[in-house]
This record gives structure tokens, sequence and C-alpha cells, in this order.
């Protein structure tokens, strides 16, 4: 019923926009999760994953009035949260002694103890920006093609695209490992 | 919600140790962080709100005071006006004009760099194509089948991206997009035609 779902959008952006509490922590219980597991797969510890969910909500809080609308709100929230993400990064690598000794080893999913996880965490985390940012949205969070295209503002077939050339390249860094694993 | 079917057997790996990096964890303590900090965004916003209207009131108040300055600003910009529109009137110069029509050129020219750009890529890709098209079309080696796969995902966006561009010649994003996407064909072309030679 996607009647509803725009209704309930809609009503979600103008509860934002009047800065009503409440549509945030109903913006948080819908995304907040993945949101987390997003955060952490990109800066690879708990704390600097939080922050930047919080640092996401100031910057939806400040945004919505000026939001044109065009995608869900949800969406937009995750496209400010990576390009949040992005930020830490890249402050991180302007002054890389702030980050040291936070990285924390994070539990996985409960049942999740595939023997490629860590190799494939480390290849992940070698992936160009982009389709690193696919692949973590498609194949982890379990988004569809035409939500990650509307996060990353990319042509769906593009993102389709993104997400075989990222399967591609850890196939190729992780297949020496399959005699291992 | 996922919309590709995993084939080999390290795709189904993949796709299984995919799921298995989804994190999870208890954080009881962030929602009342975020919500704290949304307050604190509010009560500065509404204290800020205020300082507006008051600046707004000393403003009116001051000109309800002192009338005679007020008014003979009022005239000095009415004079003002008129000499403008005058001057726009007779042809002249106007700097607005110059620097809008200044800035089409600029926005033009970028799309002109665009379109060359993307010219020279098109002639670099024809001739790789011609080179490793035809190795690929009868191939049945999983990895050419493979980059088979991935040039038609390319075209299709290639494609999609174009149409976008057709409907606003002068979306940046979608032009860098879309040169991306040709840097993309170009280096998987290239890449084929390595695969073939070893």
């Amino acid at each position: 019923m996607p009647g509803v779902e725009d209704r309930v959008g809609q009503d979600l952006l103008e509860g934002c926009r009047a800065g009503r509490i409440d549509a945030f922590e109903r913006l948080y219980e819908q995304t907040g999760a993945k949101m987390k597991s997003l955060a952490a797969n990109l800066l690879g510890n708990v704390a600097d994953a939080e922050d930047a969910v919080q640092e996401t909500f100031l910057k939806v809080c400040r945004g919505a009035g000026s939001f044109k609308g065009g995608s869900a709100v949800s969406t937009w929230a995750f496209r400010i949260l990576l390009n949040t993400c992005y930020d830490t990064l890249r402050r991180r690598r302007r002054r890389p002694e702030e980050t040291g000794a936070q990285i924390l080893e994070l539990s996985p999913a409960p049942g999740a103890d595939h023997p490629l996880r860590l190799s494939l965490e480390r290849a992940v985390r070698s992936l160009p920006e982009r389709e690193r940012a696919v692949f973590l949205l498609v194949e982890v969070e379990g988004f569809s093609h035409r939500e990650a295209s509307e996060v990353l503002e990319v042509p769906e077939a593009t993102s389709r695209t993104l997400l075989f050339s990222a399967r591609g390249r850890l196939k190729r860094s992780l297949s020496p490992m399959e005699g291992t694993a | 919600m996922k919309d590709e079917t995993p084939r080999d057997p390290l795709d189904r790996d993949l796709s299984a140790a995919a799921s298995s990096l989804r994190k999870a964890w208890d954080s009881p303590e962030l929602w009342p962080r975020i919500e704290q900090a949304l307050l604190l965004e509010s009560s500065r916003k509404a204290t800020e709100a205020p300082e507006k209207v008051g600046f707004f009131e000393d403003l009116f108040g001051s000109l309800a005071h002192n009338w005679r300055p007020a008014l003979a600003g009022l005239a000095l910009f009415g004079l003002a006006t008129a000499g403008l529109l005058v001057f726009r009137g007779s042809g002249g110069r106007d700097p607005y004009t110059v620097s809008s029509s200044h800035a089409a050129l600029l926005t033009e020219q970028a799309a002109s760099e665009v379109e060359r750009t993307e010219a020279a890529y098109v002639a670099s890709i024809e001739k790789l194509s011609r080179l490793a098209v035809p190795r690929l079309e009868k191939a049945t080696e999983p990895v050419l089948v493979n980059y088979r796969e991935k040039l038609a995902l390319i075209d299709g966006a290639i494609a999609e991206l174009k149409s976008n561009i057709e409907q606003n010649r002068f979306n940046t994003h979608l032009s860098e997009e879309l040169l991306a996407m040709y840097r993309e064909k170009q280096r998987t072309l290239q890449d084929i035609l390595q695969e073939v030679k070893s």
C-alpha cells in the first residue's frame, strides 16, 4: 500500500520539520539498528559509530526544514549518515593518532561465525568508497538496489554495476583463502 | 529485499559471509543521548528566534522615533532605484546581466568539456571493444562469462545515465557518474584483453 507508506513518511517528515521528538524517536526505531551497523562497518568501532548516528539525527533536525523530499526521510538520513562517516574517515586520515587505541572488535550478529568473516571484513575496508557503500547497503544490510541507489543518489543500474565490481574485487582478494577457510 | 542471485560457490559463500558482517549491540544510552542533543538543538533554535523578532522590533521602534532620517534614507533609495531603471532602459551595461550570462557561458563550457571527455572515452572504448568483444561472444570460461555480464551491466548503467542527462545536460552529478562508468568500461575491457592474453 504505497499510499499509506507515503502518508506515514509525510507525517514523519512533518514531525521532524516541526522538531517533534516523537518523530525522531520513530525514525530511530525504524533505522537505528541498521544505521549503527552500517556506521560500525565503515568506521570499525562502536564509539565512533554511535557518535555518527547521533550526529546524523542532529543534521536531520537542522536540515529537515530545507529538505525538498523526493525520497523518504529514512533514505535521506542514511545518505547523511554515509557522508558523516566519510567525514570521520577523512578526519582520521588527516590525524591518524586520534584513532589508535579506540578500535574495538565488535561482536557479529548472533550465529554469524562464518569462517570468511574476518578476511571479508578486511577486504571490504579496502574497497573503493562507493563500491563499499553499495556492498554494505545491499549485501550486509539488505537494502534493495532501488533503496541503495536512492541513498547514493545514483541510477539503479549504477548501483548494480558497483555491486558487481565490489563482488568481483572481494572474490579476487578472498580466493587464495578458499583452501584455508 | 535483495535482488542479486549468487551463482557459483564463492558467490554463495560471499553472500553468507556478507550477512555475518551485520553488527548488532545493545546501546540503551544512545537514544537518550540523541534525545538530549535534539532537545538542546530545539532550545538553541527557540532562543535564537525571539532575538530576530527583537531586532526587527528595535528597528521599527527606532524608525518610529527618528522619522526624519528614515524619510531622507527612503528618498535617497528611491532616487538610486530610479537612476538604475533609467540606466537599464537606456541599454547600458548591467552588472547583473553580465554576470549571469558569464555564468551560463561557464556552465556551457563545462558541459562541452564533459562531452569532449565522453567522446574520447567512446573512441578508446570502441578500439578496445573491437579487440575484446569477439573473444567474449563465444567464451564459456567462467571468468569471461563474468566479464560479459559485467559489460552488460555497465552498458545498462550508461544507457540509463545518458537518458537522464538528455533531460538535463547541465547536471554535473550525472555527468560525473557517466564518465565514471566509461572509465569502468574501459578498465573492464583492458582487464578482458589481459585475461585473454594470459
